[in-house]
């Protein structure tokens, strides 16, 4: 190998070095800056901290938003996260397996679903989505229910909102009809 | 079961050359791929796992005297020493890029016992020729007793190899469970897909041929190998076209690294059979070592993502406008389907049948199920990206070696 040939080989061979690093940092720089290091799993918030209530409109809307309250107090008060709760609060199975999981009786968990429908009620209240007339016996009827209703409660909030505005307005239509 | 025959291999390929050079090539390759034929034969027909893994590791013993005893033979083919261990190092990546792909295919296509059940004809076919000089040799006595020094191993070179080659490994072996577990992709899909590498790798073998020296084919073919797997850790999305840069470095890297460095593992050093074993054998003890190594960490990787997976999912679906009723049964059967398919990522679609006949809340159950499928997609691609970024560290440590590495025209 003469010179010339050997100085061409050792520039090709610099070149291929060179190229090789450019490529890699072009390529992992472009990754990077499209978000290939952003990645990070939705973290599972604390259920004792507060959730602020958006504006809801309708009583879907607040449904939705009571049993999310309802589930955040639950959790908070077994020490549990609302997600582990949600799954454990669908279907009698899951609910089993929830207690044994986390050593729970039966009346531990009553107690804190219903302290979890307290919750609720009083976030709806001061997000101004429950009228104070009916959040007062509320609160005081989902302290007493068995636990069977109470998880009814937090899965059909709809319904159980429903018929309690329906209560409120049969009441004022009582209220208006004998009152001057 | 998994690196069994990586670990025969490592173990057996010196000792598999010793023993051609003692009864002659033509015989030892002979009998090498007698063995690996008949061993492929029992694999293919194997009944249990422990069979499987025995006639695998019998098969390794048969693979290693084959190919240490085809190095020997290569010159008289090929015309020089030079010239066959260029062939010989660029076979050996060849079928490091190709295997993965041709599997997967052979599998979808036929079955997992097909790929063992096809090596018996082609190690066959490949033993008639060789049935020649072995007879030569059986007919003379002549077995080459070459008195040149045996020598030490290139020790830097196939320190080198053996981390590049964990490195590769943990690519192909890596990027095929990503594409099946996490990305739900078939076996046939998957192979399709890593035929990238094996393509890239012919482009890598065209690029090699420009540059003589072996040493700075090497670098840079460590440094596209690192280069592509960081690519493949830092993913930006869970899309196949996503892969396909990354594994065009992979495939040119490791063409220009593994011949480089087996040519410089054989370069000066006689007999060629017993070097060529060393390289075998770091090549196989490095995908031993990889695999070992970052097998546990992308398990306990992909087991914590599927618990964060369950924990997003549930959040997703608790924080979604769909209605309270629906979006607890949605939790809880989104749940149970990522509990079942334990270590795989699933489709969530069927978690979420029958769709609500409502159309408003049928666009936003819709929506819900994109969202969720596309946190489990990057959670899952996300699991892998550790053990990518480790491969790549590998394949940058390699370096080293190759920077003590000298080289020696033979």
């Amino acid at each position: 190998m003469n010179g010339a040939q050997g100085e061409r080989g050792s520039n090709r061979g610099l070149l291929l070095v060179i190229g090789s690093v450019v490529v890699s940092l072009i390529l992992v720089g472009a990754y990077l800056a499209a978000g290939g290091s952003s990645y990070t799993p939705e973290k599972v918030q604390d259920p004792c901290k507060p959730r602020p209530w958006s504006n809801p409109q309708s009583l879907g809307e607040i449904a939705n938003q009571f049993t999310v309250s309802a589930l955040d107090g639950a959790a908070c008060k077994l020490g549990v996260s609302r997600e582990a709760l949600a799954r454990a609060l669908a279907t009698p199975e899951g609910r089993e397996r929830f207690k044994q999981k986390y050593d729970i009786t039966d009346a531990k968990l009553a107690k804190a679903v219903r302290a979890g429908l307290v919750r609720a009620v009083d976030d709806a209240e001061e997000a101004g989505a429950l009228s104070p007339l009916i959040a007062g016996p509320l609160r005081e009827t989902v302290q007493r229910i068995p636990l069977k209703q109470a998880i009814e409660f937090i899965n059909d909030a709809e319904s159980f909102l429903g018929n309690a505005n329906g209560l409120l307005g049969t009441a004022q239509g009582l209220l208006e009809e004998f009152l001057p | 079961m998994l690196v069994s025959f990586n670990l025969v291999m490592a173990l057996a390929a010196v000792p598999a050359a010793l023993l051609a050079r003692r009864v002659g090539p033509g015989r030892a390759a002979a009998v090498g791929l007698a063995v690996f034929a008949g061993a492929g034969l029992a694999c293919g027909l194997a009944d249990s796992l422990t069979t499987l893994i025995v006639a695998r590791c019998i098969q390794a013993l048969g693979g290693a005297l084959a190919v240490t005893a085809a190095l020997e033979l290569l010159p008289a083919t090929v015309g020089s020493e030079q010239r066959a261990a260029t062939v010989w190092a660029a076979a050996g990546a060849t079928g490091a890029a190709l295997g993965p792909a041709l599997g997967g295919l052979l599998t979808e296509l036929v079955s997992w016992q097909s790929i063992f059940l096809l090596q018996v004809p082609v190690a066959l076919i490949a033993a008639v020729p060789i049935l020649a000089v072995a007879k030569h040799e059986a007919a003379t006595g002549i077995v080459s007793t070459e008195l040149r020094r045996t020598g030490r191993p290139h020790l830097w070179a196939n320190l080198a190899l053996a981390m590049v080659s964990a490195a590769i490994a943990a690519a192909l072996f890596l990027l095929v469970l990503l594409l099946i577990e996490g990305w739900r992709l078939s076996p046939i899909e998957a192979a399709l897909v890593v035929t990238v590498m094996p393509l890239a790798a012919l482009l890598g073998g065209r690029l090699a041929e420009l540059v003589a020296a072996a040493r700075p084919r090497a670098a840079a073919g460590a440094i596209l190998v690192s280069g592509g797997l960081a690519g493949l850790a830092f993913l930006p999305k869970a899309t196949i076209v996503l892969t396909i840069p990354p594994q065009v470095l992979v495939g040119i890297g490791l063409a220009l690294v593994l011949s480089a460095l087996t040519e410089t593992a054989l370069g000066g050093r006689a007999p060629q059979a017993i070097h060529g074993g060393w390289t075998i054998s770091a090549r196989h003890a490095g995908v031993v070592i990889g695999l070992l190594v970052l097998t546990p960490i992308f398990t306990h990787e992909i087991e914590q993502q599927r618990h964060d997976a369950i924990n997003a999912g549930t959040a997703v679906i608790l924080d979604s406008p769909v209605n309270p009723l629906l979006k607890l049964s949605l939790a809880e059967k989104v749940s149970q389907r990522l509990g079942e398919e334990k270590g795989k990522v699933p489709t969530i679609g069927p978690a979420f049948e029958p769709l609500p006949e409502d159309p408003g809340e049928r666009s936003e159950v819709q929506q819900l199920q994109g969202e969720l499928q596309d946190q489990l997609d990057r959670g899952a691609t996300h699991a892998f990206s550790t053990s990518f970024i480790l491969a790549a560290l590998l394949g940058l440590i390699a370096l080293f070696p190759i920077a003590l590495s000298k080289e020696v025209e033979l």
